[in-house]
C-alpha cells in the first residue's frame, strides 16, 4: 500500500478565466510547489496581480476568487488541491471579444465604489458570485454575502449602492 | 510557507496508513483555512514534512437522515450545514453556530470537522515566528502558559490550570447542546465518544494516527426549543468572546430537560450543569432565568483582565432562555 500512496501526481491543471494551464509540481520555474497558495500561484506564476493579498490570513477577503464559482480564498488554498478546477480572477470579468467591463465594475466605477481599491477585486469577485446565484438581493443579502470583505477607506456604503443599482435597472 | 510533500489520500485507511508512514511527521488538510495560518506563521516548532489531503475521501462529506438522528460527514462545508434544510428545522442551534463562523468565503472552504478540530486562537500560541520568533509555552511543551502574567482578555474565565487558551469552535458549543457522539477512526479501530468527551485542555483526544470520521447527532425530544448566541467585537470574521448554546424541552409550560452549554469561556464547551438543574422542573419566568445565570456563573475566576467576560456570559445565559421560554 505504501507504494501506491505515496506516487505523487507531477502536473495539476488549472482552468484560469477559461484558460487551461498545466503545470508541473516542483520547485522549477513555471512550476507550482507544494506549498503555493492559489494566490501565489495565480499573481506570481500567471501574472495575474489583480488578485490582492491583504491579510495573508484569510480574515479580509481581499484574495477572493471563484472556483467553480463559489467565492473562496485563494491565499487559504493550496494550488495542488485546485486540479482540474474552473477558477474565475477579476481578470476574467470583462468581456474578452468587446472589452466591454461587467456590470459589476462599471457600477463600482459609477458609484466611486473605491479609493485606494486594494480590496474593490475581492468585492467584485464575492458581488458577482451573489448575483449568479441570486440576481435581486436585498440590501442585507449583500451586507451578508460581503461581510468578510474589509474595506479601509470605507467604501462600503457605495458598494451596496453600487449593486442596489444593478438590481434596480434588472427589475425595470 | 515552508516546503512540505503534498499527498492525497483517497480513503480513510490511506490517510491513516499515510500518518503512519510519516511518523508523527504528517499532519491533515480538510478545509484548511486554520492549518494554514499555523504553517504560514510556523507558530509550532516543529513543521511538518507532509501535509496529507483528506478533502479527496468522498465516503466523509455527507448529511444522511437514519433512525436515531442525523450523520454529518466531518468534510461537510460548512455552508453545506448553514443551508441544510433538516438541519435549519431540527437542529437550529448547530445552523445558527455554523452561520457564526468566521465569513462566507471561509464557510464556502471550511468543514465541520476542521471546526471542531481546529487549533486555539491564544494569541500566545499563535505569535508568528516571523516577527521576533514564536513565543513558548504550556501548551506548546515548554515554560508556562504566558496569558497567566500577560494580556488575558480573551482567556479562560473558568476550568483552566496549566493553559488558559479557550475552545474557539462554534459548532462545538452547538453540538454538545445537541449530545452529539463523534466517530473517531485510527489504527487501532473505530471509537465512539461524546462531544464532551472529546475536548480536553490543550486540545482534544484525538491520537496522531487518528481522525475524525462521523458526527452523529440525536433527534431533540419532541417540543424542545433551540437557541444559539455568540458574543463578538464584530459581527463577521471574529471569534466569540462567549457563546452560548442551549436545547431545553417544555411540557405544559415546565421544563422537562434542559442542556446549556458555554463556549469560549474554558478551555473546552462547558456544560453549565447547576443552571440546568436550577431550571428544571420550574415555570420559566424571570427570577428563574436570572438564577440560572448565576448559577452556570457561580463558580466562574476570571483572570486579571477578564472578568467582564462573566458578565457577558451570563446576559447570553439570559437571552438564550428568554428567547426559548417565549
Amino acid at each position: 500500500m505504501a507504494d501506491r500512496t505515496d506516487q505523487r501526481r507531477d502536473s495539476i491543471v488549472l482552468i484560469v478565466n477559461d484558460v487551461t494551464h498545466e503545470f508541473g509540481i516542483g520547485d522549477h520555474r513555471y512550476q507550482v510547489a507544494a506549498c503555493d497558495t492559489l494566490a501565489k500561484t495565480l499573481r506570481e506564476t500567471l501574472g495575474l496581480s489583480g488578485t490582492k493579498v491583504g491579510c495573508n490570513q484569510g480574515a479580509c477577503g481581499s484574495c477572493t476568487v471563484l472556483l467553480d464559482g463559489i467565492p473562496i480564498l485563494s491565499c487559504m488554498t493550496l494550488t495542488v488541491e485546485c486540479d482540474g478546477k474552473q477558477i474565475t480572477t477579476i481578470e476574467g470579468l470583462q468581456n474578452k471579444e468587446t472589452g466591454k467591463l461587467d456590470e459589476i465594475q462599471q457600477a463600482f466605477i459609477d458609484h466611486s465604489a473605491f479609493q485606494c481599491g486594494f480590496c474593490t477585486p475581492g468585492i467584485i469577485m464575492a458581488s458577482r458570485a451573489l448575483l449568479n446565484k441570486n440576481p435581486s438581493p436585498t440590501e442585507t443579502d449583500i451586507k451578508d454575502a460581503l461581510s468578510g470583505h474589509f474595506c479601509r477607506c470605507i467604501s462600503h456604503y457605495q458598494v451596496v449602492e453600487a449593486l442596489q443599482t444593478i438590481t434596480e435597472k434588472k427589475k425595470k | 510557507m515552508k516546503a512540505f510533500k503534498h499527498i492525497t489520500a483517497n480513503s480513510v485507511e490511506e490517510a491513516i496508513a499515510l500518518i503512519r508512514t510519516h511518523n508523527g511527521k504528517a499532519c491533515l488538510i480538510a478545509g484548511g483555512t486554520d492549518l494554514l495560518g499555523v504553517l504560514k506563521d510556523e507558530i509550532l516548532p516543529d513543521y511538518p514534512a507532509a501535509v496529507i489531503n483528506i478533502k479527496t475521501i468522498p465516503e466523509l462529506d455527507h448529511i444522511k437522515k437514519n433512525n436515531d438522528g442525523l450523520k454529518i460527514g466531518p468534510l461537510t462545508k460548512l455552508a453545506d450545514v448553514v443551508a441544510h434544510p433538516l438541519i435549519k428545522k431540527r437542529f437550529s442551534c448547530l445552523s445558527q453556530a455554523a452561520a457564526a463562523v468566521a465569513t462566507p468565503e471561509i464557510r464556502n472552504m471550511a468543514t465541520l470537522g476542521g471546526n471542531l478540530c481546529q487549533d486555539t486562537r491564544c494569541w500566545y500560541y499563535r505569535y508568528p515566528q516571523h516577527v521576533g520568533g514564536r513565543i513558548m509555552c504550556h501548551r506548546k511543551g515548554k515554560g508556562p502558559c504566558q496569558a497567566v502574567k500577560g494580556d488575558n482578555r480573551y482567556h479562560a474565565i473558568m476550568g483552566a490550570k496549566v493553559c488558559f487558551a479557550v475552545c474557539p469552535s462554534d459548532t462545538a458549543i452547538a453540538l454538545s447542546a445537541l449530545d452529539a457522539e463523534l466517530e473517531i477512526t485510527g489504527s487501532q479501530g473505530v471509537r465512539n465518544v461524546s462531544l464532551n468527551e472529546f475536548f480536553t485542555t490543550l486540545g482534544n483526544i484525538l491520537k496522531p494516527d487518528e481522525l475524525l470520521t462521523n458526527i452523529q447527532i440525536p433527534y431533540p425530544p419532541k417540543g424542545a426549543k433551540q437557541a444559539f448566541l455568540k458574543f463578538t467585537l464584530r459581527k463577521p470574521v471574529d471569534f466569540a468572546i462567549a457563546s452560548v448554546a442551549s436545547v431545553i424541552t417544555m411540557q405544559d409550560g415546565i421544563c422537562k430537560a434542559a442542556r446549556i452549554v458555554l463556549g469560549a469561556v474554558a478551555p473546552t464547551p462547558v456544560r453549565a450543569t447547576d443552571a440546568e438543574a436550577s431550571i428544571i422542573g420550574k415555570a420559566a419566568d424571570g427570577v428563574v432565568i436570572e438564577e440560572a445565570a448565576e448559577a452556570a456563573m457561580a463558580g466562574a475566576k476570571p483572570m486579571r483582565m477578564n472578568a467582564y467576560k462573566v458578565e457577558i456570559t451570563k446576559t447570553l445565559i439570559k437571552r438564550a432562555l428568554l428567547s426559548i421560554f417565549q
